[in-house]
């Protein structure tokens, strides 16, 4: 259930690591896994905590920067076709551009596996793991 | 001018009538409109009625439009006494495809099988499609064919729960890893989300455990 106002854990290598909820597009609904949503930088990552080479990385988005992104976990239980719900502990999104590729390159951190039927494969094969 | 007992000398009698009523009390008190009367019955018309009189009978009494006799049909046979309990019959029919052996019911049947799945257990479910969930059990849910069990688990420092239900018939097996090592006093351990009690990854337990399955499995995939 995400929504306006609502922030989310950013787990990419983007350089965002809070993100806050402003619109959820092509949907009148709260977002959930998969949706794409439009989001304000909250937070930075601490630059230089990865290296140098993650610096350079790490500014390609700023604190108040206004980006698209896709919702990768929801704490909300989701129900999948055979009856298994899924629920995580946190809410957390993945940055995208306009065309919808990843701003990042890398991600650490589970998704849901509701990405696939979605068309984010590219997001869900970065991803380390998937449930 | 009110009038007088010796005017109206009757009145002596008036009392000899209200103890009659008494008797009747309720009786005298209802209203008209309430009193039962039997509705009258119908007179036949006399058997050897000449026919010249018909005429001379209101329409609604010639013997045309005598009243039909209501066709009165038999109730449709009742779909209750012929299936006492569908909803058990429908569950019934569903395990039968689902759970032939009963293996799986038994599994989780905590309630009267000693060595089932409880909850606190760690387990392992592998779905048909090959990946696998591993997590403490935090609860079953015994409810015929929608019985479920919900596991918890700790994947990349993020809490994942996953309720899934026994039946499914994507869930190609499940495996116990470790018993709860003391004895669980509760049915629902949902204490267990709180940061106090979490358990948090299982994940280690479970490699051992499929480390261990390798060994004696011989040599296991490769």
């Amino acid at each position: 259930m995400i929504q306006l106002k609502t922030l989310l854990t950013c787990i990419d290598n983007s350089g965002a690591s809070v993100v806050e909820c402003v619109n959820v597009l092509k949907k009148k609904r709260p977002a959930t896994i998969g949706d794409r949503i439009v989001v304000v930088v909250q937070k930075q990552r601490a630059a230089g905590s990865e290296g140098s080479s993650a610096t350079a990385l790490a500014s390609k988005v700023r604190r108040g920067d206004i980006r698209h992104a896709v919702v990768v976990r929801v704490k909300k239980e989701l129900q999948r076709d055979d009856g298994t719900v899924v629920r995580f502990g946190d809410n957390a999104c993945v940055l995208v551009n306009k065309a919808g590729d990843p701003i990042g390159s890398r991600m650490n951190g589970i998704v849901g596996q509701e990405l696939r039927g979605k068309k984010w494969s590219k997001i869900l094969s970065l991803a380390p793991v998937h449930v | 001018m009110a009038a007088l007992p010796t005017m109206r000398q009757l009145g002596c009698l008036r009392s000899l009538i209200k103890t009659q009523e008494a008797i009747q009390p309720q009786l005298a008190r209802r209203f008209i409109s309430t009193a039962y009367s039997q509705r009258p019955q119908r007179v036949p018309l006399p058997q050897n009625l000449p026919e010249q009189f018909l005429s001379q009978l209101p329409t609604r009494m010639l013997p045309e439009n005598a009243p039909k006799p209501i066709k009165v049909y038999t109730p449709p046979p009742s779909a209750r006494k012929a299936c006492k309990d569908p909803i058990g019959k429908v569950t019934e029919l569903q395990l039968e495809t689902l759970d032939p052996k009963g293996e799986r019911k038994a599994l989780f049947d905590y309630r009267r099988n000693p060595r089932s799945i409880k909850p606190g257990d760690i387990i392992r479910v592998t779905f048909k499609n090959g990946d696998p969930f591993n997590g403490v059990v935090l609860s079953i849910k015994l409810r015929g064919i929608d019985t479920s069990f919900l596991l918890r688990n700790e994947l990349t420092r993020v809490a994942v729960e996953m309720s899934v239900k026994v039946f499914n018939p994507n869930v190609q097996s499940v495996e116990i890893v470790q018993r709860a090592q003391r004895k669980i006093r509760r049915a629902r351990l949902y204490y267990m989300r709180s940061r106090k009690h979490d358990r948090r990854s299982v994940e280690n337990v479970v490699n051992a455990y499929v480390r261990q399955k390798r060994a004696f499995m011989g040599g296991g995939k490769r």
